[in-house]
Formats: structure tokens, sequence, C-alpha cells
């Protein structure tokens, strides 16, 4: 293996693996620090019960978790969260997928398009939040201005209705989401060599052979990428949500982040909180360890990498 | 299939990309030279008297406006002082999270050593954590502190939040440059942080400035570190002054055309962003952290 160690010739009182510990060692302790020691004191929150009025706090042990995870209304937001996350992570695949095909294809203009289709991404959650109230606004928005007028639906059809709130808030974050997913792909699209596609077609194999034998195989660590990222941060997304909805029409978009802040900031309850939020970590941890796990039973490391291996050793 | 036909639905696939992307962008635009009672007719109409009022009240400019500068003036005024107090925030968060996460991807992208997927891991973890959960335990301590309202507190959750994605990209980043200039400049006698300064980063710019591009955007987008920590205040940041003038959902008030007003010019600097970026993220390499060896 190529590795930088074995030309050590003047590395100072460290050898190459010394040196780069240490760095990480400093780097993952400031890390510990800021992020360790808050999750600590939040672990040291969730064992108490605070009371505003006394300004007291008094020991209960794993109370306040029992109740979390036996109070209705933390059930129902993880639900919600659980289907918005689905949602988001199978719409954003399909789309990002696309994109990315049709940016890795010949067309006039394709360098601009290219540079056009970052931007959704590159905005904040609010102004997502906002542009999408434009397009479903049932009074002047959009969708009804081109919608009424065709007959296709009724003057000030509600789009944010209790049935389909969730899902419209799910495609404004796919829409703010898949773009970094189209990237994602299109660098693993990009390093497929265009010979294996003239090969396949001279031994027979249509568009669609072509995709699955070709370029799926490819880019098949895009694929757990992309889907790792869509669904952690589906999962954990407030403030779109905060921002599009505020958790509206009734509950029927408070998704689990959401119901934490609730808890915490509109209700006081810091412990039950605190509690909620371990709740959101461990599925959270869990939906990516599932993943990681997927990716570690290959034994693959990308094309780049395999390029510094593959370079000669001194 | 003939090549025409072809070649045309490709251009017809293009053009849908590019409705579903900038549509909603031009739609923004639009609403921002509306007064409120011509976007109540209906946003799909011609324009047919374009007015910059809503940026001037944005600005605090508009002078008399019909009793608007009563009711909203103070809020709209906000966003202005939070695009100010967002570059503040912004920019230190992006030097401090890309300087830490350079010397992790340098480390982790060309070294080999004990404990190194372990490590790597429980950063990667880190990144998994809500915000949320994040949050309310540095709420409570830097209330304690007397930090509330302060930009270090929303600096210092800041980087707890994108040092992980950062170190990730950048590894991926070092691990792809050749090693043969490093080894030659280390032949010849040069430290390995000097190494690191005089050769790598050079070769790394391009990822840098990625990552640099990813931290700010973080910072700049952010909404429910900024809202708890600085809202209302003196140091209250572009996000939650945008919800203040924000009529969406349950929220607020406030017209529509003046939050489309203050929405785009609140995007100007990401999209500017946005489009130095795409030059770069192709050739981000996003590596695999169970298997990668440098």
């Amino acid at each position: 293996m190529a590795s930088i160690r074995q030309m050590t010739l003047r590395g100072g009182y460290m050898t190459d693996g010394q040196f780069a510990f240490a760095i990480v060692a400093a780097v993952l302790a400031f890390h510990l620090l800021i992020i360790g020691a808050p999750l600590a004191y939040s672990f040291w929150l969730s064992l108490h019960e605070t009371n505003i009025i006394l300004r007291s706090q008094e020991y209960v042990g794993f109370d306040l978790w029992q109740e979390a995870l036996e109070n209705e209304d933390v059930i129902d937001a993880t639900w919600r969260s659980l289907w918005f996350a689905a949602m988001v992570t199978v719409f954003s695949f399909v789309l990002s997928l696309a994109i990315a095909l049709v940016l890795d294809m010949e067309f006039p203009f394709r360098g601009l398009l290219r540079a056009l289709v970052l931007m959704p991404w590159a905005i904040s959650e609010i102004v997502t939040a906002g542009l999408w109230t434009m397009m479903i606004d049932p009074g002047w928005g959009v969708f009804n201005g081109i919608l009424v007028p065709l007959g296709i639906v009724e003057e000030g059809f509600v789009w944010l209705n209790e049935d389909w709130a969730l899902f419209w808030v799910a495609v404004a974050f796919v829409w703010h989401i898949a773009p970094l997913g189209a990237f994602f792909f299109l660098a693993a699209l990009q390093s497929i060599p265009k010979a294996l596609y003239g090969a396949a077609r001279i031994d027979g194999a249509g568009p669609i052979a072509r995709f699955w034998y070709v370029t799926l195989p490819h880019i098949r660590y895009a694929v757990l990428i992309v889907l790792v990222v869509m669904t952690v941060d589906a999962f954990r997304q407030f403030d779109l949500v905060f921002a599009f909805t505020a958790g509206g029409p009734g509950t029927v978009t408070l998704v689990l982040p959401m119901q934490i802040y609730r808890f915490n900031f509109n209700l006081s309850q810091y412990g039950l909180a605190s509690a909620t939020s371990f709740i959101l970590i461990i599925i959270a941890t869990i939906l990516a360890c599932a993943y990681f796990f997927l990716l570690s039973r290959r034994r693959h490391v990308t094309r780049a990498v395999d390029e510094v291996k593959a370079a000669p050793a001194a | 299939m003939d090549y025409g036909r072809q070649k045309r639905l490709i251009i017809i696939a293009a053009i849908i990309v590019g409705i579903w992307t900038v549509g909603p962008f031009f739609w923004l635009l639009w609403a921002s030279f509306m007064q409120t009672s011509e976007l109540n007719q209906g946003i799909v109409k011609w324009l047919e008297d374009p007015t910059l009022q809503n940026y001037r009240r944005v600005f605090g400019l508009a002078g008399d406006d019909e009793g608007y500068d009563a009711i909203f003036g103070a809020q709209t005024r906000a966003v202005g002082i939070g695009f100010i107090n967002s570059l503040l925030v912004a920019v230190p968060t992006a030097v401090i999270a890309t300087a830490i996460a350079t010397l992790a991807g340098y480390a982790f992208g060309r070294f080999e050593f004990r404990g190194k997927t372990g490590f790597l891991f429980a950063l990667l973890l880190t990144r998994v954590l809500p915000p949320v959960a994040i949050l309310i335990p540095y709420f409570t301590l830097f209330r304690q502190v007397g930090l509330i309202g302060n930009p270090v507190s929303l600096i210092i959750t800041y980087l707890t939040a994108i040092i992980p994605l950062l170190a990730w990209v950048l590894m991926g980043y070092f691990a792809t440059l050749p090693l043969e200039v490093e080894r030659a400049a280390r032949l010849d006698g040069c430290s390995r942080l000097k190494v690191l300064w005089y050769v790598m980063l050079p070769m790394a710019a391009p990822g840098i400035s990625a990552a640099f591009i990813i931290a700010f955007l973080f910072a700049w987008n952010e909404l429910l570190f900024a809202i708890i920590l600085t809202g209302g205040g003196k140091w209250q940041t572009l996000s939650p002054a945008l919800i203040g003038v924000s009529p969406i959902g349950a929220l607020g008030l406030t017209p529509m055309v003046v939050f489309a007003a203050a929405s785009t010019l609140s995007i100007i600097p990401p999209v500017i962003m946005a489009l130095i970026f795409q030059r770069y993220i192709t050739r981000l390499n996003i590596v695999d952290p169970v298997t990668v060896r440098a």
C-alpha cells in the first residue's frame, strides 16, 4: 500500500502515524468538548423533573423517558417523521438520479443548466417554504392560477389540506435537497468510461439494459450516500416544517423535532424534551448505522482512492 | 430510436428540469415587484404596475407608506441588520470550521494510524445528531452563563453541526491528490506541517473552497439555532429576521410581497456561492468511511 509512512525520512520525532493520530485526537477532543459535554448535560436533564415555579430540579430516574415513550404526541410525531423521511427519500432519490442522467447527456446550454440546478440546494429552508407557499396558496398561488382557468381544480382549492399537507412539505424539501443528490450521482456518472456504453451497445444492450448493467453498478456507492443523507436530513428536519406549516393544519405536519421544540420552548418541560430528543437521536443513529452496515458489507473503495493506491510506491 | 427524436427527448427533459428548478425562483421575483392589492388578484398575471416599494421598505427608504411603517417597519428593517449579522456569524464559522476540518481531513485522507476507522466513525456519527437535540442543552447552558443573544454562542453551536461533514468532504479530496509532490517535498527535508501549508493547501484549494462554501451556506441559512440564540435581539441573524416578516403558515401578518422582496435579497449570497460551487462539486470525492484507506 502506498502509504506515506514508507517515505519517512525527516519527520522529526514522530512517525507519520503518530503525527496523524495527534492531529485527529486533538480535533476529536475539541469536537467531543463542544458536542459530548452538552449531550451529557442533556442526559442529566432527562433524568430530572424541573419545577419552573420553584426553579428546582428533582431526580426522577428514567421516569421521563418512560413518559416520553408512552406519550401519544411523541408516538404520533415519530410516525409522522418516519413517514416524512420515507417520502423524501424515495422522491428525492428518483428525482436526483433523473436530474443527474439528464445533466450527463449532451444538449445546448448544458453548462448553464448545471450551474442553475444547484440553486435550490443553496437557499434556506425559509425561502424554500416561501417559494412553495407561492406555488400552492389557495387564493393567489401559481397552481390555482394556472389550473382553475383550465377547469382542473375548483376555485380556492386548498392544497395544504389535512390529508396532503405532509406530502407538500415533502415535495418542497425534495425540491430543496434533490440537487445535492443529483450532483453526487453526476460525479459518479462522469467516472464511468464511455467506452463501456459503446461496448454494451455493440453487444445488443438496449437503454434499460445499459442502465442496469453498466450505469447502476458504477454508481452504487453514490446511491448509498444519497440514501443516508436524504433519510437522516429528512428525519431530523425542523426548519422547513417550522417555516412552511408550523406543524399545521391541526397537527398533521407536527414532526418529532417540532414536538421536542414545543416541549422545551413552549411548554417548559425541559426534562421531557431532553428525554424525547434521545429517542430522536437513537432512531436517527439506527437509520444511519443500518446504511453504514450495508456499506461495510461491500469491500468497495471509490475509484479515486483506487488511483491513489495504484500510484507507484517509493 | 432515430437520432433526431432522441435529441428532442433530451432537450424536452432538460427544459423540464430547468422549469422545475428555476420556476419557483421566478415567481418569488415576480411577487416582489407587486403590491398586495395586485397579488391578491392572483400571482399568475402580467405585472401592470411593477414597484420597487417592497425593496425600499426592506432598506428603510419607503418614507411615508400608508401606515405600513408604523405596524411592520421595525421588523422589516431587521432584515437588513440581519443580513450584516449573518455575514459576521457565517464568515468566522466557515473560517474556523474549514481550518479544523482541513487538519482532520489531511490526517484522515493521507495517513494510516491506529484506531483510524473508529475515530472516523465517531466523528461521522455526530453528523447524524438532530440540531434540536444539541440545542436544548446548549440553550440551558448558555442561559446560565449569559450567552443568549451573543453571536459567539451561535458560532459554537454551528461548529458542532458542520465540522464532521467538512472533515469527511476534505478527507476524500486529500485522498485523491497525487503523492509524488508531497513525497518530493518530504525528501527535500520539509516538515509535515510545512508540507501541509506550502504543498498540500495550494493543491487542495478547490476542495477547501468547496468546504468553506458548504460551511458558509449552512451558517447563512440555519434557522433553529439562530431563532433561539439570537432571535429578537441586537445580534439577530437573517433567518429569524425573515421569519419576522414571514406571512406563511401560522407565523405572521406581514404582506407576502414584502417577504418576497426580503427573500430575494437574502438568497443573493447563496446563489452566487452555488454558481461558484458547482464547478467544484463534481470533483469532490465523497469517500466510503468504512473501507477507506489512504
